[in-house]
């Protein structure tokens, strides 16, 4: 190879490298601190958030300081709720049900099946998935339909104790908590994606995926695991975690709920 | 007048049912180490709703305090308590049951211990995911005759105790946290053992 083949090669990786895009690395911008309650669930509103408070049975909504605007009370073990159309859905672990908010009114949804547990929710339009916490599977509604995404193994395409659900354009993505892993459905139940297997998580209690990003809550390492869409890890957030069970993207900014630290964490 | 009346001695009946229903029921709390994921822990509440008669059941995650009420003709002593806790998983510290007709009963209170000088350490890897797997394993560590002490480090997985070693030895303690539901590398717990655990204490068993 001659000294201008070279010469030509290293220029034209210098070019290839500087015009790779750095990867963004989130950073703690300001923590919400909240009094007396411990968040388990978040969902983001225009002016601020609903937070389920499971250990006192409470669904409060609160302002993007953490002021409380208002509380509704009477709960049994309030879960990862989910807002469509201004609406709040809470999974109720204690009574086995899915209670939806509309302007202050508890109404049970009547479902066609039954739960054991349910430790989560998702609407998007007429779907629904439910993370059917002790039965091991997603129960999904997909219109008048009902079926199941899962069953209790740890094998692939098989869940154990799944405590979180987000639907995502296609696809229905599951916090696999207790085999420490997210896993990607299709809407026939037929898995496409297992990530974060190889990470060494101790409890993927909550995530949230976006077109850019998956963000999975790793409860028992206090920390959150940041992948790309391919399910590549791209950062690990340990400042101050503390026990974090749930987090969303929003407007930017995102949100990290601490259970056992009562606080919300902001990065960007 | 006559409407008063009515009301108010229908108001004092329901008064007086509603003291004499608290009456028949015994107060129930246990203290519950470990508990710190609330999806484990409210599965504890969840499965003493199942038993019949059983009401008030309610567990406070951040101070372990696990409370019901259950009625008093069918009385459960301490012990059965405790054990009732045990299987399911969790690991009971102390038992109050107040009476109906105002009895109080208590589980012993155990004494913290230190280690005498000559005490021997040892180490053994136990598999273990949580702090309720801790709880469970320091217990039944400590349950073995001989030994005054010991920790669980939910990183290393690593548990130390402190023992009189013309007493206890290493594999005696290895096979009581195996019966306790956890493997160690030379003693491996049950398997029907292991399904009983909280969800969130089935680490990966040792091969």
């Amino acid at each position: 190879m001659n000294q201008s083949n070279i010469f030509y090669l290293f220029f034209i990786s210098v070019l290839f490298f500087s015009c790779a895009a750095p990867v963004k690395q989130w950073e703690e911008k300001s923590i919400i601190q909240l009094e007396g309650i411990n968040p388990l669930g978040m969902a983001k509103t225009e002016n601020g958030f609903w937070i389920s408070d499971s250990d006192n049975n409470n669904l409060i909504n609160m302002d993007n300081d953490g002021k409380i605007i208002s509380t509704i009370p009477d709960f049994e073990r309030p879960m990862h709720i989910s807002i469509f159309n201004n609406e709040v859905y809470v999974p109720e672990y204690g009574t086995d049900t899915i209670v939806k908010i509309n302007n202050g009114e508890k109404i049970k949804l009547e479902l066609n099946d039954s739960l054991d547990a349910p430790a989560g929710v998702d609407v998007l339009g007429d779907k629904m998935g439910i993370a059917d916490f002790y039965n091991h599977r997603i129960l999904f509604k997909n219109g008048d339909e009902y079926s199941s995404i899962g069953k209790e193994g740890h094998g692939d395409g098989e869940l154990y104790y799944p405590t979180d659900v987000q639907i995502f354009n296609d696809w229905v993505y599951v916090a696999d908590a207790y085999n420490n892993r997210v896993q990607v459905f299709d809407f026939e139940g037929n898995v496409k994606q297992v990530i974060g297997a190889d990470q060494g998580m101790n409890a993927a209690t909550g995530l949230f995926v976006s077109e850019e990003y998956l963000f999975v809550t790793d409860f028992e390492n206090d920390r959150v695991l940041v992948f790309d869409n391919t399910g590549n890890l791209l950062q690990e957030i340990t400042e101050n975690m503390n026990k974090p069970t749930d987090v969303i993207l929003a407007n930017g900014k995102l949100y990290i709920a601490n259970y056992k630290g009562k606080n919300i964490i902001v990065l960007e | 007048m006559k409407k008063i009346l009515f009301v108010m001695f229908a108001v004092l009946f329901a008064a007086v049912s509603l003291e004499a229903q608290k009456a028949d029921r015994d107060n129930y709390k246990i203290m519950v180490d470990g508990l710190g994921c609330p999806f484990c822990a409210y599965g504890l509440e969840k499965k003493f709703k199942d038993f019949k008669g059983i009401k008030n059941v309610k567990i406070d995650v951040e101070t372990g305090e696990f409370t019901f009420t259950y009625p008093s003709d069918k009385p459960l002593s301490v012990d059965k308590v405790a054990k009732q806790v045990d299987l399911a998983g969790y690991t009971p510290i102390s038992t109050e049951i107040r009476r109906a007709d105002g009895t109080v009963e208590k589980s012993e209170d155990v004494e913290e211990v230190v280690a005498p000088e000559d005490a021997v350490e040892a180490s053994l890897f136990v598999a273990g995911n949580c702090n309720m797997c801790r709880s469970r394993i320091v217990k039944a560590a400590k349950s073995v005759k001989g030994v005054f002490t010991a920790e669980w480090d939910k990183e290393t997985k690593m548990l130390t105790v402190e023992m009189d070693d013309s007493v206890a030895e290493k594999e005696y303690v290895a096979r009581a946290v195996a019966t306790a539901g956890h493997d160690t590398k030379t003693a491996k717990a049950d398997t029907k053992v292991y399904k009983q655990l909280p969800g969130c204490c089935r680490y990966k068993r040792i091969k």
